[in-house]
């Protein structure tokens, strides 16, 4: 018994041996390491950019007018994201009175050298780059005499601008037309 | 001339801005010892990560992020480095879900994806995947694309989606037969250690013998 327990252990010995001297054999260490890898989205931001003629923010509580005014007004849009855009905007009316409209009330000078009428919404006619800022959609609204009469005394007259935009990139477009791009929402005044 | 040279400039202008912008490359390097990876180039979001180049994905998008994986231990051990995805993190899986991510080595894109599946699952990468067996100075490249459907929602925009992986590697001394790594200047294995080794194995068997001569003698006795 005990020369068998001596052979075992003479055996084991030499298994050491070879073990350390063939090498190669077994791995002499492992180690992990573990990597957290992050997919971030883009998105589209935008600002609507309302000044006078003098370069002034327009007074957020409004002018007062009268029939046959002028009133100073540029609206621009800024591409504030990262991302190239299409753009459109959407010019709504409106007045506190349920008898009345303010349809015809105004009359816009409309950039028509950049901006294109479709189906209500006035189109960008090319991309807004990352920190670009249109050209004006319009600089000048005329109150119209003919329309603005004695029952638009006291009453308020809104104008207000909608925009919407949808990504250029992986977005191509018919005869250069933006308004042939995927994506645009088919509800007013929801988001691309 | 002075056109000619304006011209040039111009060209020269032009060329320079149509540059491809740099895709930026990760680096998983181990440096030996049973030693930590070395993760680059991180970002902002996690300092271990491998994806820079998967940042402000838009939908439509289809982006490829290079990966080198470096064996730099020294030239005394080969390693062999596995790799296997461990998942999104719990509130990243509704927007990985929706994006497509497959991986391969890059040298010979013929051979199928070691992961295909979206972004969130661990799928052929549950298990450890061998990429390979490393000698000192040696690498492997990964080409891992990612794929954004054109009809993400919008619910999807600013969003950021975490998935683990882990990297697992085994030391081997190098054989014989390998192939010769360059030199680095280090000293050899010292043939010391061997000597040491077979001494005292001659001297347990000799004490083990003695041992067995005693033990015949007192039975004897």
């Amino acid at each position: 018994m005990k020369r068998i327990k001596l052979k075992i252990a003479a055996l084991s010995f030499v298994a050491m041996i070879i073990t350390f001297l063939v090498p190669g054999t077994l791995a002499y260490y492992t180690t992990s390491g573990k990597a957290t890898n992050v997919v971030t989205s883009g998105n589209i931001k935008m600002m609507i950019h309302e000044t006078t003629d003098q370069g002034t923010a327009f007074p957020e509580e409004g002018v007062y007018i009268v029939p046959g005014d002028v009133v100073s007004k540029e609206v621009r849009v800024e591409n504030i994201c990262d991302h190239p855009f299409y753009l459109r905007v959407k010019i709504v009316y409106g007045v506190d009175s349920i008898e009345l409209s303010a349809d015809d009330c105004f009359k816009l000078n409309i950039n028509s050298e950049h901006w294109a009428l479709h189906d209500g919404w006035y189109y960008y006619r090319g991309i807004v780059t990352p920190g670009e800022k249109t050209p004006y959609v319009f600089s000048h609204v005329e109150i119209v005499g003919s329309k603005v009469d004695n029952r638009y005394l006291g009453k308020t007259l809104s104008l207000s601008v909608q925009a919407q935009a949808v990504q250029s990139e992986n977005n191509p477009i018919e005869d250069g037309n933006t308004f042939t791009a995927s994506g645009w929402p088919t509800e007013q005044g929801g988001t691309p | 001339m002075k056109k000619c040279l304006s011209l040039i400039l111009v060209v020269l202008i032009l060329m320079t801005s149509a540059l491809p912008i740099a895709a930026a490359e990760s680096h998983v390097t181990y440096s030996g010892n049973s030693g930590d990876f070395i993760f680059e180039p991180g970002s902002k979001e996690s300092p271990t990560d491998l994806f820079p180049d998967f940042k402000g994905v838009m939908p439509g998008d289809v982006l490829t992020q290079k990966i080198t994986v470096k064996n730099q231990a020294d030239n005394k051990v080969k390693v062999k480095i596995y790799l296997r995805a461990l998942g999104a993190h719990g509130d990243s899986r509704d927007f990985l879900s929706r994006l497509r991510l497959q991986v391969q080595t890059s040298v010979d894109n013929k051979m199928a994806y070691m992961f295909d599946s979206t972004a969130d699952a661990t799928a052929q990468l549950t298990e450890w995947y061998c990429l390979g067996t490393l000698y000192s100075g040696g690498k492997v490249n990964l080409d891992v694309t990612l794929t954004v459907p054109v009809e993400l929602e919008n619910i999807y925009q600013s969003q950021a989606g975490y998935l683990d992986w882990e990297f697992r590697v085994e030391e081997f001394s190098v054989e014989d037969d390998d192939p010769k790594p360059p030199p680095t200047g280090e000293e050899p294995f010292p043939i010391i250690w061997v000597v040491l080794i077979g001494v005292t194995g001659f001297v347990l068997i000799l004490l083990l013998i003695l041992r067995k001569k005693r033990q015949d003698q007192e039975e004897e006795a």
